[in-house]
């Protein structure tokens, strides 16, 4: 692909934002999105996972399964590689910044089974990103996600006091703003196309 | 295609194998501290294993800072002074902390993680709290709510506390409750009595300690408690006495008078026991018993609602217009109180305008 | 299979499932024996964020707030606690008398703060009902809106209190 990893970028978090263009992530994107502090915090968690999973992943699709002829097993391979890593920046933290830890902590092993994550991953592999791209592509999808995240979680402190349907509580409401504000982000779907 | 299988199968856990180790040296190299050294007060060092709350890693230490949430950050009673090596404030502290205590270096025991030496100060009567191994020895019903356990304390160990200090009781698992709870009792026997000790204990409303030890708890039941806790008790001094406690309250006044008991004393003392009708009234022969015992002790129960078929002849109402007779030199006279919030400053007002001295009147409050 | 009448297999997943790590904390402290030997929860099956939003729905059909409620039930307390927690009457038409016990109870909302062991007892002297309630019940009212789950020792029914204690 011969698009630049700037523009990349910033593709990822407008044009083919992962979670309100392509519709992943949405598990705790439903549910953490009661809260605007929390919402903030996990973003922020998404975006680091997502940048450095995505390098890792690339890494070792070239050198581990391309060389040896294992590339039907990357599914496994990735989740693999996400869930240790995920654990790894969990010791981490709690080690160096504890202060974060208590934050944020929490967040960490729920972003295991998000599956935005694991989509951006294979994304890159589909659409043979090289290394920098990748990077780029998996920050910005995170920066994307926090976006969208923290766009629900305000409208829905909004909405806090105002007359809902009983029967759109909670998961309808959301998902038909969901549908909304990606219906908004696809006013700047003519930029750039970058799939 | 058979090799092949078995080829990538191999593959497969070799990458597995590989993580998990990064993992597991990981966790070893990340979540371990090594030992680490503890200054206590400038004097005693002790050299523990890191990686543990300040609390917990004190009490392996069998060095016991109160806490009354059993070390979730919620009450602020393991506060305590960290001189150096407790790391930043943590946002849990926080809330808990006022700015002098910030600056004066104070933190929370249960939040602060020892990861590093560290120097802390706390006060020495902490040194003298202990975790004891006891059974229950007797049981004995006072009245409908209230129960009076003997708790014998097992492997020869002995108990040094002063007359009017609390215990923390840990309750044990029983019907759907699946884990222990702490709550805080007022020893109610003599210190002279190093082995055993007596607590008086009252049922309270869905309280998971008092059910437990109302319906469940029988002789020869193993129960631990850590103390002796608290600055409530008797001043070494030759003034007047006022006791003024109802309820379960009476216990840390029992001990303090059982003790004079047992060392003689010339004081004037009188005890106020304050309750709502006969029914809640119990200990009264041993209370009567003590007068006879004493040179000036008079013990006075005063019923705020008295059933009439009781046909109570004492005295009514609330207790502090008793005080008035007394009271012979308020200026010479000590106040001890336990009992809940509302009573204790009730009373307290009504002794100050009787003219006691603030600083000589001392309490147990409840809440 | 009664829940399957009212709820959809979705909606009961999602109970289990799509709660956040500290919605499903606050669930776990809320049970039986963890802060009080009832638990907050009573015989309840709803999860304490339905609770919550039922009870919201029943203020709003009886025109009043949680905070209203709460500021009620906190003059009554404070009428106790000036009469030393012995037995007064309000007002001609309630009872009310405090009992304190040592120690303190932890909100189950995760936050930091321990609420006094004080209960008071209620009695409206016409109707003779009476409500029994404690210091983290006016907290847990007036900050979260939440009740307790139906047959939990200390569950006050908004309805209720409108019509008896006001």
């Amino acid at each position: 692909m011969d698009i630049s990893a700037f523009v990349l970028f910033w593709a990822a978090i407008f044009t083919s934002n992962i979670l309100l263009t392509n519709f992943l992530g949405m598990c705790s994107y439903l549910s953490v999105s009661r809260e605007i502090e929390s919402s903030f915090g996990l973003g922020v968690a998404v975006i680091f996972v997502l940048t450095v999973t995505s390098a890792l992943n690339w890494l070792v699709y070239h050198y581990i399964l391309l060389p040896f002829d294992i590339v039907y097993l990357q599914y496994i391979v990735f989740i693999i590689v996400i869930a240790a890593f995920v654990q790894f920046l969990e010791l981490l933290i709690e080690r160096y910044a504890p202060a974060l830890y208590y934050t944020l902590g929490i967040f960490l092993p729920l972003i295991t089974v998000n599956c935005a994550i694991f989509g951006v991953s294979l994304f890159m592999i589909i659409r043979n990103y090289n290394f920098l791209q990748s990077i780029a592509f998996g920050a910005g999808s995170g920066i994307g996600w926090l976006l969208a995240i923290l766009l629900l979680a305000g409208i829905r402190r909004k909405l806090k006091e105002k007359m809902v349907p009983q029967g759109l509580r909670g998961a309808g409401i959301s998902l038909i703003i969901t549908g909304i504000m990606a219906m908004g982000f696809i006013g700047f779907s003519g930029i750039v196309q970058i799939q | 295609m058979i090799n092949k299988i078995l080829s990538d199968i191999a593959l497969m856990s070799a990458i597995g194998s590989v993580l998990a180790l990064i993992m597991v040296i990981a966790q070893r190299w990340l979540s371990n501290y090594g030992e680490v050294k503890v200054n206590i007060n400038g004097k005693r060092e002790l050299t523990v294993k890191g990686g543990n709350s300040l609390l917990n890693t004190l009490s392996d230490q069998q060095i016991f800072i109160p806490s009354a949430c059993g070390g979730r950050g919620s009450c602020g009673a393991c506060k305590c002074k960290v001189e150096s090596g407790g790391g930043p404030l943590l946002p849990t502290e926080r809330p808990l902390l006022s700015k002098e205590e910030i600056s004066g270096n104070i933190r929370l025991a249960c939040q602060v993680k020892v990861k590093s030496d560290i120097a802390i100060e706390i006060p020495e009567s902490i040194f003298n709290i202990r975790r004891f191994n006891s059974v229950v020895e007797e049981i004995i019903d006072y009245t409908y709510d209230i129960k009076g356990i003997t708790f014998k304390l097992t492997d020869g160990q002995s108990i040094d506390f002063k007359a009017g200090q609390y215990v923390q009781l840990e309750s044990q698992p029983y019907e759907k409750i699946k884990n222990k709870v702490v709550r805080a009792y007022s020893i109610s026997s003599k210190p002279e009595y190093k082995d055993r000790i007596q607590l008086i204990i009252r049922q309270v409303p869905d309280g998971i300690c008092s059910t437990w030890v109302h319906k469940h708890l029988k002789v020869g039941d193993k129960v631990n408690f850590t103390g002796p806790y608290g600055d409530f008790y008797l001043r070494d001094t030759d003034a007047d006495i006022l006791f003024v406690a109802g309820g379960s309250g009476k216990a840390p006044i029992k001990a303090i008078l059982e003790h004079l008991k047992e060392v003689g004393t010339t004081r004037k003392m009188t005890y106020f026991f304050g309750a709502r009708s006969l029914r809640d009234l119990y200990l009264t022969e041993d209370m009567q018993a003590l007068e006879k015992v004493f040179d000036q002790f008079e013990y006075v129960p005063v019923l705020s609602h008295p059933v009439a078929e009781e046909h109570w002849e004492g005295k009514t109402g609330f207790v502090m217009p008793y005080f008035k007779d007394a009271i012979r030199d308020p200026k010479h006279t000590e106040a001890y109180l336990c009992g809940s919030p509302g009573m204790i400053s009730a009373v307290t007002k009504a002794l100050k305008e009787y003219g006691l001295d603030e600083d000589k009147i001392y309490y147990d409050s409840f809440g | 299979m009664a829940w399957m009448k009212t709820k959809s297999i979705t909606t009961v997943l999602g109970d289990i499932m799509k709660k956040t790590p500290s919605e499903k904390k606050i669930q776990a402290k809320m049970q039986p024996g963890i802060i009080t030997y009832g638990g907050f929860l009573g015989t309840d099956k709803r999860s304490y964020l339905q609770i919550i939003a039922d009870d919201e729905k029943s203020l709003e059909a009886l025109g009043k707030t949680a905070e209203e409620l709460a500021d009620r039930l906190e003059y009554f307390q404070q009428v106790s606690f000036d009469s030393f927690e012995a037995q007064a009457v309000v007002d001609d038409k309630w009872e009310v008398e405090t009992e304190v016990v040592r120690g303190y109870l932890p909100c189950p909302f995760m936050h930091q703060g321990m609420y006094r062991k004080s209960y008071t007892t209620v009695k409206n002297l016409q109707s003779q009902k009476s409500f029994t309630f404690s210091s983290l019940n006016i907290h847990l009212i007036r900050v979260h809106h939440f009740f307790e789950g139906r047959n939990s020792h200390f569950r006050l029914d908004p309805a209720e209190i409108v019509k008896e204690l006001f």
